[in-house]
């Protein structure tokens, strides 16, 4: 019981250490410290790769939005007040910058007519090289985990830029609703709505395989 | 109505209850009320309860096609953001270097700024322009310009260091001032400013913070925050905080720290006088931003300049103190500042230099 208390304690005050010296990185950086940037970059960048890999599904789109992201942190960084932490305004930045290109990408996938798988070329580039978990050496099992990952890819695709974040925040990043509504700009009710429909529609995509 | 109500099967699933099985396949949502109803309804419900454990089973399907970033994919979106880091820098001298000198440059490449200012021009020369013709008729300007400047100018340039009397019937305390400029100068030397002042007849002023006029200006942003922009009172704090041991410039940021609306100007204000000569009035400054303000950055900056002035022997122990630390380190809604002043009262101890 005593340890844990001084457990607890020691958790916190490192945490109060570490804002604290995030503070500071962010004013350096604010008075023009390169290096102090990118500390911060080096901080959140993975979490901000692995949102949007998991968003768009693409290599070079989730490089994108990686590079666009940190590009707007680092000329709004003088913006930054403090009135909410470091990590809530730079994912504030990431949301808006993949909602922008989730949407862009919608909108041009309406515009064009259906590409051939074939003619797509590197477009899962970076998810074919990803193993299956499950899969093992076993041909048809990867077979199966293959066509598994096709399906959810493009039951995915089919949820709205807003659904489709919202999802990943909730059941990914481990965000509460009201979290999510902050980041996003709007309310707990609408995030609830959203995650119901976004629920719904892959629930509905997915039963097909069953 | 209640959900045991409603009971509609749609889908296999009691609609009622659908929102809550999302909500609790995604975990930590419910509260405790809506977790008890949910539990007593998949006691008897069958069709719930299947479909909870699908709405599980699909959402760890969906976790095992999740992917990782790979450390050579980081390392290649570190090394491609360094780049454009880099571009970017360039691009900012080159422009603010080509900017001095090329504006025709910098709108010939932008249409729409070109466009929207000749609108601008249009405009203005609709508005002022009869205003001008009447008043060359007139016996006196309404503002008196610099002798230097050219009568029939729309805006008027002052440079206040050469003319501190060229103002005029200009009211400094009641003009507002829409923007603030400011040119970097060599190392010794004061920026130059240049206020931009609403008046009837628009005015600019220019001038380093030593001269009257711009520092008139500047403690007037801050006494009448609430008549200029956030941006221009966060520019006048910027440029008053090298003029910290001037007494009025104290005052004027310890009532900025009191009573801007904007908690970056407040912020930025207690910044400027934590770097001051130590004085009673800043301390009781901080003492109440670290009681009354309800920002915690606020209330943040001013227990660390506390502590910064403790650290350099700049602040005496006393009663109101002691009594705003321990009030502090009990009641502060932030852990941060709760910590904060149990350790400034550890090294305070009572009726003690620290």
């Amino acid at each position: 019981m005593g340890m844990s208390v001084a457990l607890d304690r020691d958790a916190r005050q490192a945490a109060v250490a570490k804002l604290a010296e995030e503070h500071a990185l962010v004013r350096n950086a604010q008075a023009g410290d390169r290096l102090a940037f990118e500390e911060l970059v080096r901080r959140y960048d993975r979490e901000v790769l692995r949102l949007a890999m998991n968003l768009v599904h693409r290599a070079e789109d989730a490089r994108d939005i990686y590079q666009e992201s940190f590009l707007r942190v680092y000329r709004n960084l003088h913006r930054f007040r403090f009135e909410c932490s470091f990590y809530t305004w730079l994912y504030r930045i990431v949301t808006n910058v993949a909602l922008d290109h989730l949407r862009r990408k919608t909108s041009r996938r309406e515009d064009q007519a259906p590409v051939p798988e074939e003619a797509e070329g590197s477009t899962r580039d970076f998810f074919d090289r990803q193993p299956e978990p499950s899969a093992g050496a076993n041909p048809e099992r990867r077979l199966l985990g293959q066509e598994l990952g096709e399906h959810i890819s493009a039951a995915l695709d089919r949820l709205s830029p807003r659904e489709r974040m919202v999802f990943e925040m909730k059941h990914y990043q481990g965000l509460k609703l009201r979290a999510i509504g902050d980041l996003l700009g709007t309310s707990e009710e609408t995030v609830k709505n959203s995650l119901f429909r976004a629920t719904r529609k892959l629930r509905a995509s997915l039963d097909v395989m069953r | 109505m209640s959900r045991k109500q409603d009971l509609n099967l749609k889908n296999q699933l009691c609609v009622p209850f659908e929102p809550l099985l999302t909500l609790a396949a995604a975990g930590e949502e419910l509260d405790v009320a809506e977790q008890a109803e949910l539990a007593e309804h998949l006691v008897h419900c069958t069709n719930c309860s299947e479909a909870l454990e699908q709405e599980t089973e699909l959402l760890s399907t969906l976790a095992a096609t999740r992917v990782e970033p790979d450390a050579a994919m980081l390392a290649s979106c570190r090394a491609g953001l360094e780049d454009a880091l880099d571009r970017q820098e360039e691009r900012g001298w080159l422009r603010r270097v080509s900017g001095a000198f090329t504006p025709l440059g910098w709108l010939s490449a932008r249409p729409a700024w070109s466009a929207a200012l000749l609108v601008m021009i249009g405009f203005s020369v609709g508005v002022l322009g009869p205003r001008f013709f009447t008043r060359s008729s007139a016996p006196a300007p309404a503002l008196a310009a610099n002798p230097g400047a050219s009568d029939n100018s729309l805006l008027q340039t002052i440079a206040s260091g050469e003319t501190p009397s060229g103002l005029g019937t200009l009211d400094l305390h009641t003009a507002d001032v829409a923007g603030i400029n400011v040119f970097p100068a060599s190392a010794n030397e004061a920026p130059q400013v240049e206020l931009q002042l609403r008046a009837q007849q628009p005015v600019t002023l220019q001038g380093t913070v030593d001269d009257g006029n711009v520092k008139r200006v500047l403690l007037d942003v801050l006494r009448n925050g609430e008549r200029c922009d956030p941006d221009v009172r966060l520019n006048a704090v910027e440029l008053l905080r090298s003029r910290t041991n001037d007494p009025e410039v104290r005052s004027v940021l310890c009532h900025a720290v009191h009573t801007d609306h904007n908690a970056a100007v407040r912020l930025k204000a207690l910044e400027a006088l934590n770097g001051a000569e130590p004085q009673d009035i800043i301390r009781q400054t901080m003492l109440d931003a670290l009681v009354d303000d309800q920002n915690p950055g606020v209330r943040i900056e001013a227990i660390n300049a506390l502590r910064d002035m403790a650290a350099k022997g700049q602040v005496e122990s006393d009663d109101r103190l002691l009594a705003v630390l321990r009030d502090r380190s009990e009641k502060d809604p932030s852990t941060y500042i709760r910590l904060q002043s149990a350790a400034a009262i550890r090294d305070l101890g009572p009726r003690q230099k620290f």
